[in-house]
């Protein structure tokens, strides 16, 4: 009856990637970026790149979605490149027209900074694309839960997020809905310029923060009839758990990324 | 008193499905790739309605929502700035208090006063993961902060615009209903 709509990336598999715990997996991508920082050189990339390739073989996505993945940082990528090339200087002159040259450091300082993004975002993308939206929030509250000694709310931190998880499809079929029925009275949502553009959205908006606003309430009496009180004492259907593997991921991921912060 | 918690906390909870949904309309979408889109909105309306704490806390569940959802992390200290506490800073907007609603003209300019403030907070943050940015990234011998303000600016202020020109007729049902 509903529309199948995804959010986020994640891309269901069954591989032994899509099984590491979410915590590890968060742990793994921001102590590889970091590593990915202390590279400088071409041949430290290239290891990384066959461990990113080696993942993806892994976790059996099909290397053009994470290609795909990329397209959103492709203007930023050039824009590097172009600057390196066009304003970095040393080296031999390999190019020269009149008072434009490109000399040999601004290529390979430009090539160096584009393969650290892509890389990057490949990384960054592996981990959204093989954790489920709420195997992550389970992960960072998992990961937050020591900062409760400084009056950081985890649990609640993270029940907020599921709420808005469960309610952005909700949400976006509602908005749907309103967006017709203002239609077939005539609104108009594409024409205009932008400050007229937004002035049209204000039938669109008001009904649809009206009854986002509403479900909340219901929402809240229903968290209360059930005697929702906070993160203190629940407990949890699916317990993340650390097992064996996720500690060999751990433990090969430390050694790569202090390997490969030699290059 | 717990009921009150509940309600902010779910409250809380779909302002900032609210927000991810807005996000996924680009109202404009500008040539250097940053976009104009109205996800700051239910962040500044929640902020109105309960005040700046309960506002940065919308921000910072945003935030991370944001990250899972669709997070382009290109340092390991941008995506902390740029997602969590961007949006934690666009609660800041709570702190300016409207006192009463039916009062048109008080109410009008310290809801553009908060407004103002939020945007500004979030400008701040992305400023910042501007400058590391083009610091770590871009030739030596060029001013990042020029750089990072100019690309910054030039979607922080429509998108500021336009939430004020969204957010008045909202407040006032909004706040009625309490």
């Amino acid at each position: 009856m509903l529309r199948n709509i995804n959010i986020g990336q994640y891309i269901a598999r069954d591989s032994i990637i899509h099984k590491l715990d979410a915590r590890i997996k968060i742990i793994i991508t921001i102590l590889m970026i970091t590593a990915l920082f202390f590279i400088d050189s071409f041949k430290g990339y290239f290891l990384f790149l066959l461990a990113v390739l080696f993942i993806i073989y892994l976790s059996q996505i099909s290397f053009m979605r994470i290609i795909r993945g990329l397209r959103p940082v492709l203007f930023l990528v050039l824009l590097t490149l172009i600057l390196h090339i066009f304003f970095t200087r040393g080296g031999e002159v390999i190019w020269q027209w009149r008072f434009i040259t490109i000399e040999k450091n601004g290529l390979i300082t430009g090539l160096f900074m584009v393969s650290r993004i892509l890389l990057l975002i490949m990384f960054t993308s592996l981990l959204t694309l093989t954790t489920s939206p709420l195997q992550l929030t389970d992960g960072i509250e998992s990961l937050l839960r020591p900062l409760k000694r400084f009056g950081i709310p985890a649990s609640e931190l993270a029940m907020m997020m599921t709420i808005a998880l469960r309610f952005i499809p909700t949400l976006l079929e509602e908005a749907d809905k309103i967006m017709k029925a203002q239609m077939a009275r005539g609104a108009d949502f594409e024409s205009g310029n932008i400050i007229r553009r937004s002035k049209n959205l204000i039938p669109l908006l008001v009904p649809l923060f009206i009854s986002a606003f509403r479900r909340a309430d219901d929402l809240a009496l229903a968290m209360e009839s059930r005697c929702y009180h906070g993160g203190e004492g629940r407990t949890k259907l699916h317990e993340l758990k650390v097992k064996t593997q996720d500690f060999i991921a751990l433990f090969i991921s430390i050694l790569f990324s202090i390997l490969v912060s030699f290059f | 008193m717990e009921n009150k918690r509940i309600m902010l906390l779910a409250e809380t909870g779909v302002a900032v499905a609210l927000s991810a949904v807005l996000g996924m309309v680009n109202l404009y979408r500008m040539p250097q790739g940053g976009s104009i889109s109205l996800e700051m909105l239910p962040i500044l309306i929640l902020a109105v309605r309960w005040g700046g704490v309960p506002g940065m806390i919308t921000g910072l569940v945003y935030g991370f929502v944001q990250l899972i959802i669709d997070a382009y992390v290109v340092h390991p200290v941008q995506f902390l700035l740029d997602y969590p506490a961007a949006y934690m800073l666009v609660g800041l907007a709570g702190f300016i208090r409207i006192k009463d609603i039916e009062d048109k003209k008080s109410s009008y300019v310290r809801i553009a006063g908060a407004v103002l403030l939020g945007g500004c907070g979030r400008f701040l943050a992305h400023l910042i993961t501007g400058v590391i940015f083009f610091g770590s990234y871009a030739p030596e011998g060029q001013n990042p902060w020029i750089y990072s303000f100019i690309y910054n600016i030039s979607y922080i202020i429509p998108s500021i615009i336009i939430s004020y020109i969204i957010i008045i007729p909202l407040v006032k049902p909004l706040f009625k209903y309490k």
